[in-house]
């Protein structure tokens, strides 16, 4: 029931939106929506940990991964979405859009919001697929949104390299199906239904399966915006709204993670553990590598972030390819953490950006003198996304560096660890050079546009939930547990 | 002597008679039709025969520096032909010395023919010959390895890469010829005998025009009963061609038993098919227009691609 | 087994690997849109195969789809758009024509060596002829990477899915439909959206933006 009304919901927003042209409460009330489908995750969540949950002819399915999932894109949407209302009132009164586009935005990404929660709540690895496929349509439009040479390039870059890697990881998911049609031993009915999978999944084909794994890596490693297929994210990231970045950063790399999480574990059961370790292992020390190059010398602000989630997918990545259940647990938990964290940096950089006309980090200075608040929430925003305690990024990464040295893994801890310190340090560079710099010279000026008390609230609000995530993790103890369970043996 | 030997010595008597006189019939037929199409009566089919028997006639002739090399070029690429011609399944399966008539052996002595022009073209040390030659075998250079390729495909359908072995298969199992395989391996081997043969579009055969031509550059140098050897070489080596693209893709009325009758047919329905496809040819000629040399490896690794799909597709297809 | 089926379905996969080095062969931007709706062809061609055979009612429902979409609506929609550009000519890619067909001439032989592997679990005269699917997604990958023209990275993201959906016909006789039909739509929209950007990005600048792309960097 509770799966049924998840969609539901959102779908039912996404029609309303469709339906009427824009008006200001178009906007709350997707908020409202996301709100709600935070509520029924929650819900979910807990009748999940008694068992998985089924809806529509046992199309649709949530265990506890699925339900957590939904809480994250809940959580992140509900961020993203009460920020419509504002993002596009600044966009219509200064030219940017036309109510027309104001429309289309609302109603794409009530679209890409139901893609996302249909994606982690099929039981079918196919729709899976089909429904990750149908986010990158719905955010080509959300990217290339404000129209300039930049947006278009950016949404051309995304939609063809997505494209791509998603077709292959297409090619993996049938060479899945081909495998267990061909499996020796058990007479087996063939689908791409997530338990029928599973419980096929120790006699599929080796070879076959090295094969698909590897494809699927790369393919929903493009989407996760893993290395050697991660060269829209940037782009992408920088030119879409601030909500959108916020949705794509937040969750939209999560989800694809998610089925790279779901693969995994098929892949481990044919495999063993050794293959689908080497594979992430690799992919997720060079993101993170390739993040702390570019943190390092970067110059814009909304690249920073983006390449800031290159690294945190980076080191899921290496956190998956451990792939104990500690380790798991400790992946979701970052999951959740970095979604939070980075919806409420894109957001407040978004700010930034329009009351400062620039996303240039050398040309925004003095942010705490003019915009105490503001840069307030940024400064304390970046101190979570470098994991410092007691924000739950710092807990997750924690426990993820004791399951990888538990799994002899040191080595990987120690590249890890020194990467993080770099990233710090260039990360803090950049931060005293837009929060303090050059306070002298300017003088502290009135905001050009206040934000409201309720935005400073949720912004506020994420972060301590974020704190109260780090310091005592009881709220989620058992649902993370019984999500690690259900994708590793 | 068996009855075995006389018909293969009967048949390869034949093949070279047919293809000697086929030949040069051919270019005729092709510029016939070219001319058509352009809407001009042209010179009728059997002027090249005619051309030949005016050169014989006519007194023989060297640059001041040329070496023995000029007088022996035309020979060598006659005779690399002839050979070729003589054990090549044309009329029949079983030519004299069929068993030795090996993909290779005819794909290097047509390189010897090749060979000697180039030669023969660079001996008396003028432009045009020397330009004529270094072209030929650039174009050479790229066609061979499409050759080679295309003829690997054959081999591994057919299991041999004896010629005669190829079409004897190919006989046996006519599905084959309409399978992807032989098809692509079809389109490099026209590749390569366009190539090979100097047509349009990599060379225009009736030009003199300094800047484009390539083959008629090297035979500059000739004259009288050198220059008729050289063009009838160069007309059979179009003949042969013809024939083997002819036979390994159509082998229907080869002669496979051992009497005259059936090498009647054999020649017969040799002419059909490579009027056919000197037809298809002088389509194509008239069809495009030459290619910039410098397109020219477009073309050729084209072939080379094909050829290399032919392999791929012979492999992965039952 | 009939040895026409086998026949058919072996000249349209050979067809659909064919077209795609046709692809990298032509430089005219027609030229190379006419080369995929002959793909879409034999592509729906493998899969009525395949279906009639079989007697796969979903398959045959697939293989019209697939005629639909790739045999004539994308092709038709690239073709307006070729139209509409002056200089629909692929004139500078980044590997030039005779190298880019080598190129090709080796990924066919890796993807033989590599789709053998895959085969090797159920051989039979069908699935066998998977690694001319592989070799089209790779060819297509190629594409993608070393033309700069708009229409030319197109076809290359199609041929990728077109050599997928070939696969996925000849190793598992198709998904299920609703996968299918996804897949196939999902394509049609992705044409649909580039179209899009490729006309708004028109509009908006005179230099020719698709084939520079020098906005964003770092």
């Amino acid at each position: 029931m509770l799966i049924l009304a998840i969609l539901v919901t959102s779908l039912t927003a996404t029609g309303i939106a469709a339906a009427l042209t824009w008006r200001p409460w178009i906007g709350w009330m997707t908020a409202a929506s996301s709100a709600v489908v935070l509520g029924l995750g929650v819900g979910l969540s807990v009748t999940s940990l008694s068992g998985p949950q089924w809806a529509l002819h046992h199309s649709l399915r949530a265990d506890s991964l699925s339900a957590f999932m939904v809480v994250v894109i809940g959580a992140v949407s509900l961020l993203a979405t009460a920020f419509t209302s504002r993002t596009m009132h600044q966009e219509l009164t200064s030219g940017v859009t036309t109510t027309r586009y104001a429309r289309h935005y609302v109603v794409l990404t009530q679209v890409f919001i139901t893609c996302m929660l249909s994606a982690v709540l099929t039981a079918n690895l196919g729709v899976l697929w089909v429904s990750i496929e149908a986010t990158t349509i719905a955010t080509t439009f959300l990217v290339s949104h404000r129209r300039t040479d930049g947006a278009f390039e950016a949404s051309w870059k995304y939609v063809i390299l997505c494209s791509v890697g998603i077709a292959l990881a297409f090619l993996g998911t049938v060479l899945i199906y081909y495998a267990q049609l061909h499996t020796s031993g058990v007479a087996h009915h063939a689908s791409l239904d997530w338990t029928t999978v599973m419980s096929a999944a120790h006699h599929l084909d080796p070879r076959v399966t090295r094969i698909a794994f590897a494809l699927l890596v790369v393919g929903y490693g493009t989407k996760v915006g893993l290395a050697p297929l991660h060269s829209w994210l940037p782009d992408a990231h920088s030119q879409a709204p601030a909500p959108v970045s916020a949705l794509m950063s937040g969750v939209l790399l999560s989800v694809a993670f998610y089925g790279l999480l779901r693969f995994r574990a098929v892949a481990v059961a044919a495999l063993g553990p050794a293959f689908p370790r080497a594979l992430l292992l690799v992919v997720g020390l060079v993101s993170l590598l390739l993040a702390t190059v570019m943190l390092i010398a970067q110059r814009d602000l909304k690249r920073m972030l983006a390449y800031s989630s290159i690294e945190h997918m980076g080191l899921l990545a290496i956190g998956a390819a451990v792939g104990t259940p500690l380790a798991i647990a400790a992946v979701l938990l970052h999951i959740l953490g970095h979604g939070v964290t980075k919806s409420v940096m894109f957001l407040s950089a978004g700010e930034i950006s329009h009351a400062q006309g620039t996303t240039e980090i050398s040309r925004i200075t003095a942010l705490l003198a003019r915009q105490p608040t503001l840069g307030g929430i940024f400064g304390f925003g970046l101190l979570s996304l470098v994991a410092l305690p007691p924000f739950s990024l710092f807990v997750s990464e924690l426990n993820m560096a004791r399951a990888e040295v538990d799994a002899g893994l040191w080595w990987a801890v120690a590249i890890s660890l020194v990467c993080l310190a770099v990233i710090f340090a260039a990360l803090a560079r950049h931060a005293r050079q837009m929060l303090l710099g050059g306070a002298a010279d300017v003088p502290p000026t009135a905001l050009p546009t206040a934000l409201p008390a309720s935005l400073t609230t949720l912004l506020v609000g994420a972060l301590v939930a974020c704190v109260v995530l780090g310091l005592l993790t009881w709220p989620l103890q058992s649902l993370l547990v019984h999500a690690a369970q259900t994708v590793t043996p | 002597m068996s009855a075995d030997f006389w018909y293969g010595a009967l048949a390869t008597l034949i093949q070279v008679v047919v293809v000697a006189f086929g030949g040069p019939l051919l270019v005729g037929l092709m510029s016939k039709v070219k001319a058509r199409s352009e809407g001009r009566v042209g010179a009728p089919v059997t002027q090249p025969l005619r051309d030949l028997w005016k050169l014989v006639a006519k007194e023989r002739l060297h640059a001041r520096h040329a070496s023995v090399v000029l007088g022996l070029a035309p020979t060598v690429i006659l005779a690399s032909t002839v050979v070729a011609v003589a054990i090549s399944p044309l009329v029949s399966t079983r030519p004299w010395l069929s068993s030795s008539a090996d993909i290779l052996v005819i794909v290097y002595l047509l390189l010897t023919g090749s060979a000697a022009a180039a030669l023969g073209g660079l001996d008396v040390g003028t432009a045009f010959g020397g330009m004529g030659a270094s072209r030929a075998m650039t174009i050479g250079a790229l066609a061979e390895p499409a050759l080679l390729v295309a003829v690997v495909a054959l081999s591994i359908q057919s299991k041999t890469s004896n010629l005669p072995g190829i079409v004897s298969a190919t006989l046996a199992h006519p599905d084959w010829v309409l399978g992807p395989s032989r098809l692509l391996a079809l389109g490099a081997l026209l590749i390569v005998v366009i190539a090979e043969t100097g047509r349009i579009p990599v060379d225009n055969p009736s030009t003199h025009l300094e800047l484009t031509m390539i083959h008629e550059a090297m035979t500059l140098e000739y004259a009288g009963p050198e220059l008729a050897l050289a063009t009838l070489g160069e007309a059979m080596r179009l003949g042969l061609l013809f024939s083997l693209v002819a036979n390994l893709f159509l082998p229907w009325g080869i002669s496979t038993q051992r009497s005259v009758m059936s090498l009647v047919a054999g020649v017969a329905f040799l002419a059909l098919k490579t009027t056919f496809v000197a037809l298809g040819v002088a389509l194509i000629e008239v069809r495009s227009a030459k290619l910039r040399l410098f397109r020219l490896p477009e073309l050729l690794a084209g072939g080379f691609v094909l050829s290399v799909l032919a392999v791929v597709t012979g492999l992965v297809a039952r | 087994m009939s040895t026409t089926y086998v026949g058919v379905l072996e000249l349209a996969a050979g067809a659909v690997l064919l077209s795609a080095v046709m692809t990298l062969w032509r430089r005219s931007v027609r030229a190379i849109v006419s080369m995929l709706r002959l793909q879409g062809v034999a592509l729906s061609v493998v899969a009525v195969d395949l279906a009639l055979h079989e007697h796969e009612h979903a398959l045959l429902a697939t293989g019209a789809l697939v005629l639909v979409v790739k045999g004539v609506a994308i092709p038709a929609l690239l073709r307006r758009i070729a139209q509409r550009d002056p200089r629909s000519r692929e004139s500078r890619p980044l590997v030039n024509v005779p190298a880019s067909l080598v190129f090709a001439a080796a990924l066919i032989v890796l993807s033989y060596v590599v789709g053998t592997r895959i085969t090797a679990l159920a051989p039979s005269v069908v699935t066998n002829l998977a690694p001319l699917g592989l070799a089209t997604v790779l060819v297509g990958y190629f594409m993608l990477v070393t033309r700069r023209h708009a229409v030319s990275k197109i076809v290359g993201l199609i041929l990728v899915d077109n050599g997928i959906a070939l696969m996925t016909f000849l190793l598992t006789s198709g998904v299920p439909l609703i996968v299918e039909l996804g897949a196939s739509l999902d394509v049609l929209l992705v044409v649909v959206v580039l179209q899009f950007l490729m006309v708004s990005m028109r509009h908006h600048s005179a230099t020719d933006r698709l084939t520079e792309m020098k906005a964003l960097h770092d």
